[in-house]
């Protein structure tokens, strides 16, 4: 075993990543409030039952709108093919709780769709006749249109690298377009499947400002409900086991799901160039309807609500410090991705020069907290940090230091990079899996010091797995609420916090100012990277 | 050349991670707001008061538990100079938990405000009814005639009621005044009753509340006082203002204890680093022209005497209407539990 430098460091990083997860566990031995034992058991059976729910019906959907037109860009040619194929990513710009705003916006009583009725008809009484996307029916929808891409991404990915020996095998055996893709195309895409689906499951787990607004209880809403209003340590402990336990199984089929497609990947000769099909009449007509239903639903209606609002109430346009909100949500994003990759890059490269299990292990776990609700994660984040204060800081004499931390960007941006450092991780992760550790062998050959082999050979080599991850992360974090609403500092406020609190207070059409302007700067860094998010994954 | 670029990045990289450390220290004449109260027109009167007074007013807005709950830990060290929130309970909630400290007790304030609506920690600055919304085509005078609280439970109503959720906290400070002053048996036999009288499963806020009975979906509607003038007030457009036309205020309890009300409240956080212009600022907020600035843009009732409701209020809602004078509002936090209870007992969504 080797202690170095990068040895030390990772194991750090590591430790620190690992601190939200240890609070929540830490604090399962604490006492328990009066919060009426007899309810609880009730409580917790409907958290799991509407958490079930939504990550089931979620799943399903993504699942079939990812696939779907994955698989239609992928194999055919239809009008608009080609501009379905990086539009539908433009979901990622619409956050589940501005879907659940747009939602119910349109679908009210007396919101935008009677409005319309109203025009298009003549005075009537239209209500009745609309039907209410709100509840767990409005949830699952939001959170899936935003969240489908994932599986679109991967999916597409896999697709495209799947050769045409494959589809000429479906075809030699007689099998009909449907029997082919459901006997040979999709169980070959499978991993890549499941990847995106376990990223999808996670965030629907961890998700709260739609669930939060449609008031269902979820574990995580019940989590953040026990804990802030009734001091349930105990009880938000008991809730956080169970997601935790979902979360946990939801990681390890990902990662096994992950090693398949390693394998699936390296199948290296008699890839032949597929060629797509084109499509003519009824089928085409078919392709670009379903594609396009997806994109207008998914991004043009959420968009299109929200610059509605706009315009019927400019007032709230002229409210805004836009240049001020962009600055600030600038400078969240350059200053966490430059942090995010800096550590990730050294954690990974000293797990990589130091090959230990310790290490592998905690870095292993310490990729946990992304599966931690941001919620939940800024709550363990203030806990900690308020008991390390109060029993060993001050106990030494020293002044507090729950201001360095609590309401500052310092302590922002900490917790943006516990939450997303698995993101970044893996990222290089995967990068580094396709460099074999003979190149760093002849480079010591070649006398480069560690350092230079880390700089001068690593960094060349992973500069397209960088970038796609600092565009993952600027969209996670152009779109953050939680975190970034429990702990930023005095005066400090985001396109999503602005948005949020509008809406919590009723203001639904003040809200759309700041949620336009997301989705048009989340949009806007989709186009200029599409290039690379299509591509780094058939790398 | 290259060799310079890559130092100027280096520096400047050094550059962010070092302004990252550096917060600001300074002792400045300011106070801290941790505001659970976003509406637009309290960020202006903040403006006002720093212009009048030179004393800056930071704010933190966010949702009132995770405000609560950052309060709680910083503890000693707490940044937070005053806690502003849009119900009593809340306030009395944070009292209960030892976060809070006496001092808003100035001449200024005393003479301002009623006792009702006062401790020495937190003070209502604005007020507001939760009262009944119905429908004049539906609903008969003679059907409302004495109408109460406690007639919401009332099998007539069977299939005709709507209110929000129980966790939302407008509720459990009503269920909680009804404890005070029924028990918590009879209550809890109430809340099962007005279940029972639900024509929907809880959904939505209070606007939401208001517009199911325009809309038909229900004949009866609880909800707080100033979402109907927001609604008359066309800042919500124009079929919202035909909406809240088709709806009638109703002020129940007139003839016993009086109708139900409710404050925003400003409390002074125990370990206030800005304690003077903390209560500096609560006086400025209940000086006349702060609560007609309050009255004419959030719709809230004023809590000064000499100050009239907006316009769109008195016309609409009545002014002449029994306040609950009687049931002190720091027993909505101590209740707020056996509130939930109840509601929950009873299957209140």
């Amino acid at each position: 075993m080797k202690f170095n430098s990068w040895f030390v460091s990772s194991f750090l990083i590591s430790l620190i990543v690992l601190i939200p997860v240890i609070t929540v566990f830490a604090s399962f031995f604490e006492a328990t409030s009066n919060y009426y034992e007899i309810l609880k058991n009730t409580f917790l059976i409907e958290y799991i039952f509407n958490s079930l729910t939504l990550l089931l019906s979620v799943l399903l959907l993504t699942f079939i709108i990812g696939t779907g037109a994955a698989y239609l860009v992928s194999f055919y040619e239809f009008p608009g093919s080609n501009f379905f194929k990086w539009a539908l990513i433009l979901s990622f710009a619409v956050p589940p709780y501005i879907y659940a705003y747009s939602l119910t916006a349109f679908f009210e009583n007396y919101g935008t769709a009677f409005t319309i009725l109203k025009n298009l008809f003549g005075e009537a009484n239209y209500n009745k006749n609309i039907p209410k996307f709100d509840g767990m029916f409005g949830a699952i929808l939001s959170i899936s249109l935003s969240l489908y891409a994932y599986v679109y991404i991967l999916a597409r990915a896999s697709f495209l690298y799947q050769s045409q020996n494959l589809i000429d095998l479906g075809k030699n055996l007689g099998f009909s377009r449907f029997k082919s893709f459901f006997k040979v195309i999709l169980p070959a895409a499978r991993p890549a499947i499941v990847a995106g689906l376990s990223l999808v499951a996670m965030e629907t787990l961890a998700e709260f400002g739609a669930v939060d607004f449609f008031s269902i209880n979820t574990l995580t809403t019940g989590i953040y409900n026990s804990w802030i209003y009734f001091d349930d340590l105990a009880f938000a402990n008991r809730v956080s086991f169970f997601l935790l336990l979902f979360i946990f199984s939801l990681f390890i089929l990902e990662n096994l799901s992950r090693r398949r497609a390693k394998y699936h990947f390296n199948s290296k000769g008699g890839f032949k160039q597929k060629e797509k099909i084109k499509l003519f009449g009824i089928d085409a007509y078919l392709a670009f309807g379903f594609c396009f239903f997806i994109f207008f639903i998914s991004f043009l209606f959420p968009l299109s609500q929200m610059l509605y609002w706009t315009i019927k109430f400019p007032e709230n346009l002229f409210d805004l410090k836009i240049t001020n909100l962009i600055l600030n949500t600038l400078y969240l994003v350059l200053l966490s991705s430059l942090v995010l990759i800096i550590f990730s890059l050294i954690s990974n490269y000293g797990n990589r020069v130091s090959n230990n299990k310790i290490l592998n292990f905690l870095s292993t776990l310490s990729i946990s907290g992304y599966a931690i609700p941001g919620v939940i994660l800024a709550i363990a984040f203030i806990t900690f940090i308020a008991w390390f204060d109060d029993s060993i800081v001050k106990s030494f004499g020293f002044s507090s230091i729950k201001k360095i931390f609590i309401g500052s960007v310092f302590g922002l941006v900490l917790v943006y990079f516990i939450r997303f450092y698995s993101l970044a991780f893996n990222g290089i992760k995967s990068g580094y899996e396709k460099m074999n550790i003979s190149v760093d062998e002849s480079a010591y050959l070649l006398g480069y010091s560690k350092r230079k082999t880390f700089t001068n050979i690593h960094i060349p080599f992973l500069r397209n797995s960088l970038l796609f991850i600092i565009i993952l992360i600027s969209l996670e974090i152009i779109r953050e609420l939680p975190i970034t609403l429990i702990l930023r500092p005095f005066n400090f406020e985001t396109f999503a916090t602005t948005a949020y609190i509008s809406a919590s207070e009723d203001l639904l059409e003040a809200a759309a100012v700041p949620s336009l302007f997301l989705i048009l700067i989340a949009s806007l860094f989709i186009i200029v990277t599409s290039k690379y998010i299509l591509r780094e994954n058939h790398e | 050349m290259r060799r310079n670029g890559e130092r100027m990045k280096k520096v400047t990289i050094f550059a962010i991670i070092t302004s990252l450390f550096v917060s600001t220290f300074s002792i400045a004449n300011e106070v801290n707001v941790f505001n659970a109260r976003h509406y637009k027109a309290d960020s202006e009167l903040y403006s006002k008061f720093t212009n009048l007074t030179g004393i800056k007013v930071n704010l933190i807005n966010g949702k009132s538990g995770a405000l609560e709950k950052r309060i709680i830990s910083e503890g000693a060290d707490t940044s937070a100079d005053l806690y502003i929130t849009a119900d009593a309970g809340r306030c009395g909630a944070m009292d209960a938990k030892g976060t809070l400290q006496g001092g808003l007790t100035s001449p200024a304030i005393k003479a301002a405000v009623p006792k009702t609506f006062r401790t020495s920690k937190w003070v209502g600055i604005a007020k507001r009814a939760r009262i009944i919304y119905y429908s004049p085509e539906r609903v008969t005078g003679a059907e409302l005639s004495g109408m109460t609280y406690e007639g919401l439970a009332d099998p007539k109503w069977k299939g005709r009621l709507v209110i929000r959720k129980s966790s939302n906290i407008y509720n459990k400070s009503l269920v909680a005044s009804l404890i005070k002053n029924n028990g918590k048996a009879a209550t809890a036999a109430w809340a099962e009753g007005v279940v029972a009288n639900m024509a929907r499963t809880p959904t939505g806020n209070d606007r939401a509340q208001i517009m199911a009975v325009a809309a038909g979906e229900a004949d009866i509607a609880v909800a707080n006082t100033y979402y109907l003038a927001l609604m008359l007030s066309g800042k919500k457009g124009a079929e919202q203002q035909e909406a809240a036309k088709k709806v009638k205020a109703f002020f129940p309890n007139q003839n016993d204890r009086g109708t139900h009300m409710n404050v925003s409240c400003a409390a002074l956080v125990k370990g206030a680093p800005n304690k003077t212009n903390a209560v500096k600022l609560v006086e400025f907020l209940l000086t006349p022209q702060s609560q007609e600035h309050f009255t004419n843009n959030t719709f809230e009732f004023p809590m000064i005497d000499g100050v009239s409701p907006s316009p769109l209020v008195v016309n609409n809602l009545g002014l002449d209407f029994k306040q609950d004078m009687k049931t002190k509002l720091d027993s909505y936090g101590k209740n707020q539990a056996a509130a939930v209870e109840v509601m929950t007992a009873a299957g209140w969504k």
